[in-house]
């Protein structure tokens, strides 16, 4: 049976949780509840569903939007933390769908960072570009993403002139961004590209009178000799041109010749593989599921949706061994414990100020944590979906700390939201089907909870030391009943949420809750 | 200590008490005492709180007090088959105790009954609060949070010191003054009792396994998933660097490598594994404050001692386990020469009815017993032993607030001022006499103060004391009855120059009330009649 044969049972909740966790920043304690029970491929339609795009952030201070104006120096630094929090929130309050996490997986593969571009409106219409192009034509994209402002910017190709060119973007276009190291091109290949990418810039940078941004080909700058390249392309030679549309037409022909080495599409498959289903891709992954999905890929015209559907409702993602398998990145831990609770942003055009006190928290966490959005470290992206332990690289000893640390703060008052804590404990636990039995308690709430399952002496553990520091268990149905026949005795309340509190923070420091 | 914390110090201390420690006591005894200027008195809280630890021991589930210290003098009572004859410490097994003839401990206790006629511990009679809560999460978090039992807070009382005493905590530590966690836990959950007003002030260590496996120690605990999956190796990696991800890590492996337990501690005593982690970090010269350790077991409802014999049974075998505990523990720091150092306080979130019930076990009661270990306790009784006459709903009634035994811990160990102590507790508590000499006063005519006005008298419910004297603040209430024996009772200061104090639980009788206050000694003679 075929890895990539359709699972067309019905999902358990223990499935819907994983599908959840992978495909989007986590699922709510109500989403698993909801979808329990329909079939892979009517959720990963769902997922994919096109999504309108989301309104432009909004400065706090003025409340307009900051991206269509000149840039200001005074208040960049601001800015782009606004742009970021934005993004943040997106991410917490988006429905079930793919999108962000699909638009964060492009931030890892196009890179560009706030640090480097400094300016902020760029920022914003390269990942808003991410976004439009997430779920669309790869093949479009690479030619939209390598005319992007900021793409000109953070990899020089606004300096790529002809008589002296520069190669940057030529060698992370081929060695990053579509064909791969193994993909056989040369040293030569590399500077033949940046022949054929000559005369495109950027306007706009930084300009504090105007606001108009864009990036643009100036014929004059452009190399219009031929441009012939290895065996590794076929001895492909693009024909120099010359002119307005110059530019266009050989990036067109050049993300053609690109495409048409069979490991781009084995390269981006398994970037996917690595970011939806795990690290490890051993020979018998790379025959069975990485080859055939790049078929696919080649197949459909690089269509992305397609290859996204098959992986996701294949046989081989719900393989319960692949369960857990990935380590939580920081924005699946933050963004992903609010989701759980079903907490959401407010929206920003109502309570700005709230919008930002919640996902500016949310953001500096993650930042903290060693995820700063919009800025990975490097061209690579983080560390954690190509270096050696992959997604081990988010764990460090300070990391974990500042990990178990947010959860303190969620359940205490670290973080609030229109006065009260961000996630409510107490209200989801009365939604159990019987929380007066700590078993069961313990139980409905685990599961939903983590990716993996909980061994009997670990879940006793739970119950007997963690939530009941060894009272008999029939005490927790005696405080449980006094709270809910009089659930508006404050003292009574605070008895069970205490306890609940003490819980849910051991839980959030478990190593089983890091992964995903 | 910068420039800012210091003149903070230096202005609480205007408000300061003048008993700084148990030294302070003699002082009380003697004389009137002398006031240190505001700038000694900052020094000397400063200096007092370099090195000064607690160890708070909770006794979780309900200890029953009335079968741990008994009262020896009301035997025909306690042992009568419809009060707990069905569970009764036999007299002739009860431990005797120097100079309390009339009270005993529960024949497992050697090592408290050492420790007291070693002048190392204390008992404080019938601690509770009024209107006592029967739910164990509740009486808990009342115990813990230090509040009213009417009123909820999030934060608990320890923690809300330590968070006074070193703001801030955890973002701007570690420093050179505080290079360690204020409090360290053992236990899987941070108790509430340690939760500042934000932050957790302690660092928790779940377990002695993690204990272990930071110092480099065997660890001995079950694991979940199978390590040879995807997800059970990233697990695995997890559980790894999460050992050196406990907060002040490498401070606490340095203490525990630099530090040593003296002697050998009990086996299978889980108390004492944690006890015996605490010897070792204070000697490695961990700067922490406060150490907390749990042992659970106490809800006894049914067969809490065993058919065949009172005297042994689930709640001998808990009792054995504290007292065995902290004695290796006393002996270990004195080994150590630790001992003055360090107090050690238990308490558990009510103690249980004072009639047993059928299945040989007791329900959820109030006041019990609280012990205070250390060679800096002073008074070893507290209060005497519960009228077993007088029962409020088969329930012993209070004589001392704990809050009174918190005030003396922050007032008395730790140095705080009054108003710290009164900031912690939410309001001024009288300082229960644990580590002052209580002077023994006779029946003899107190010398009139004719500052002080005490009214009604003869009382039978709330009395007024008013007086200008009270305007610098109260530190303790004392009320003794003829046979010079101290009764705890529940006072308030509802303007600066009065007190006001309910005496409609004490006995007809004649008493002695004595108040401390910043300008000197009040002792007024007070009739209660009924």
């Amino acid at each position: 049976m075929a890895l990539l044969d359709a699972y067309t049972q019905p999902l358990s909740a223990a499935q819907v949780g994983h599908l959840l966790r992978r495909a989007t920043f986590g699922p709510a304690f109500g989403q698993i509840k909801s979808f329990t029970g329909q079939t892979a491929a009517q959720l990963v339609q769902k997922l994919l569903a096109d999504q309108p795009l989301p309104a432009a952030p909004l400065d706090l201070t003025t409340g307009q939007t900051f991206h269509d104006h000149p840039f200001s120096m005074v208040d960049a630094g601001k800015k782009e933390y606004y742009l970021k929090a934005w993004w943040v929130g997106l991410m917490l309050n988006q429905p079930a769908s793919i999108l962000e996490k699909m638009t964060l997986f492009w931030s890892n593969h196009f890179v560009t960072n706030a640090n480097t571009v400094n300016d902020y409106r760029f920022i914003y219409r390269y990942n808003n570009l991410l976004r439009q192009y997430a779920l669309g034509n790869f093949r479009a994209f690479v030619v939209a993403i390598s005319q992007d402002p900021a793409m000109l910017q953070f990899l020089n190709s606004n300096q790529n002139v002809v008589g002296k060119p520069n190669e940057n973007y030529a060698r992370e276009l081929q060695e990053l961004f579509t064909v791969g190291r193994n993909g056989g091109y040369t040293e030569e290949d590399v500077r033949t590209a940046a022949r054929a990418l000559t005369g495109w810039t950027d306007t706009g940078y930084r300009n504090q009178t105007s606001s108009d941004i864009s990036g643009f080909f100036r014929p004059g700058q452009h190399d219009t000799g031929d441009k012939t390249f290895s065996a590794a392309y076929q001895n492909t030679t693009i024909k120099g041109q010359s002119g307005a549309d110059a530019g266009l037409n050989e990036l067109r022909t050049l993300v053609d010749m690109l495409l048409t080495n069979p490991e781009t599409p084995r390269y981006i498959c398994r970037k996917l593989y690595r970011w939806f289903v795990n690290a490890e891709i051993p020979a018998t992954i790379e025959t069975n599921v990485i080859q055939p999905l790049a078929d696919q890929f080649r197949a459909g015209n690089f269509e992305i949706k397609p290859v996204l559907a098959t992986l996701l409702q294949s046989q081989h993602f719900y393989d319960t061994a692949l369960q857990g398998a990935v380590i939580k990145s920081p924005l699946d831990l933050v963004v992903g414990t609010l989701r759980f609770w079903g907490t959401t942003a407010p929206d920003a055009s109502k309570n700005l100020t709230g919008f930002y006190q919640l996902t500016g928290y949310l953001y500096n966490r993650c930042k903290e944590q060693q995820q700063d959005v919009l800025d990975p470290p490097t061209v690579f992206g983080w560390t954690a979906y190509y270096q050696t332990g992959y997604y081990q690289q988010w764990i460090n000893a300070s990391t974990l700390g500042l990990r178990g640390y947010f959860g303190d703060q969620l359940t205490t008052n670290g973080v609030k939201l229109n006065g009260k804590l961000a996630i409510d404990i107490l209200a989801l636990v009365k939604t159990l089907p019987d929380p007066s039995d700590p078993a069961k308690l313990m139980a409905d709430l685990t599961m939903p909870m983590l990716a993996v399952s909980l061994t009997p002496a670990q879940t006793d553990f739970l119950i007997d030391t963690v939530l009941l520091n060894n009272l008999p268990r029939y005490e927790w149905g005696v405080e449980w009943n006094e709270y809910t026949q009089s659930p508006n005795d404050a003292a009574k309340k605070q008895a069970v949420q205490m306890k609940l509190t003490g819980l849910m923070q051991y839980i959030f420091r478990m190593a089983e809750y890091q992964v995903g | 200590m910068n420039r800012r914390t210091f003149f903070q110090h230096a202005a609480t201390a205007a408000l300061a008490p003048v008993l700084i420690d148990g030294y302070g006591a003699t002082a009380f005894g003697s004389a009137l005492p002398t006031r240190p200027s505001p700038f000694m008195q900052a020094l000397l809280e400063v200096a007092d709180q370099t090195d000064r630890v607690l160890v708070v021991i909770q006794l979780q589930g309900g200890n029953d007090g009335l079968n741990t210290v008994i009262p020896l003098d009301q035997m025909s009572v306690y042992t009568a088959s419809t009060f707990r004859g069905n569970i009764a410490i036999p007299e002739a097994k009860v431990l005797k105790m120097n100079k309390y003839a009339q009270t005993g401990l529960h024949p497992a206790m050697t090592g408290f009954q050492q420790l007291f006629n070693a002048g190392k511990l204390s008992i404080v009679q019938g601690v509770s609060y009024p209107s006592p809560n029967f739910s164990h999460f509740r009486a808990s978090d009342i115990w813990m949070t230090a509040v009213d039992s009417d009123k909820t807070l999030t934060s608990g009382w320890a923690g809300r010191y330590l968070d006074k005493r070193f703001p801030n905590y955890p973002e701007n530590f570690p420093t050179a003054a505080m290079p360690d966690p204020p409090a360290i836990q053992i236990g899987a959950v941070t108790a509430t009792s340690l939760l500042g007003p934000i932050n957790s002030m302690a660092v928790v260590l779940s377990d002695p396994d993690t204990f272990a496996r930071l110092v480099g120690d065997k660890p001995n605990d079950p694991k979940g998933i199978d390590g040879s999956s995807y997800a059970g190796k990233q697990i695995d990696f997890i559980r790894q660097q999460q050992v050196s991800s406990v907060s002040y890590a490498g401070q606490i492996k340095a203490a525990a490598d630099k530090g040593k337990n003296s002697i050998t501690y009990p086996t299978s005593n889980p108390l004492a594994d944690q006890l015996k982690i605490i010897a070792r970090l204070i000697s490695g010269g961990l700067q922490t404050k406060l150490y907390y350790v749990t042992v659970g077991g106490f809800d006894t409802h049914a067969s809490q001692v065993d058919a065949t014999s009172t005297s042994t049974g689930t709640h001998a075998n808990l009792l054995r386990q504290l007292s065995d505990a902290v004695f290796s523990f006393q002996n270990d720091l004195a080994q150590l020469k630790l001992e003055d150092r360090v107090v050690g306080m238990t308490f558990s979130e009510f103690g249980r009815r004072a009639i047993s019930n059928g299945s040989l076990g007791t329900d959820h009661g109030t006041s019990a017993p609280m012990f205070i270990f250390g060679t800096a306790v002073k008074t070893q009784m507290v209060g005497q032993n519960p009228n077993l006459r007088d029962l409020d709903n088969n329930n012993l009634k209070m004589q001392t607030d704990f809050r009174q035994v918190y005030a003396a811990i922050l007032e008395d160990w730790f140095g705080a001022s009054v108003a710290t102590e009164t900031s912690v507790l939410t309001r001024d508590f009288p300082v229960a006499p644990v580590f002052r000499v209580t002077q023994l006063v006779t029946g003899t005519e107190p010398t009139a103060e004719p500052t002080a006005t005490l009214y009604p008298n003869p009382a039978s419910g709330a009395v007024m004391l008013e007086s200008d004297w009270l305007e610098p603040g109260v530190k303790s209430v004392q009320v003794f009855d003829m046979q010079g024996r101290q009764l705890s009772i529940y006072a308030a200061q509802p303007t600066a120059r009065q007190l006001r104090f309910d005496v409609s639980n004490l006995p007809m009788g004649t008493y002695i009330v004595r108040v401390e206050t910043g300008t000197g000694l009040l002792t007024k003679r007070l009739a209660v009649v009924r």
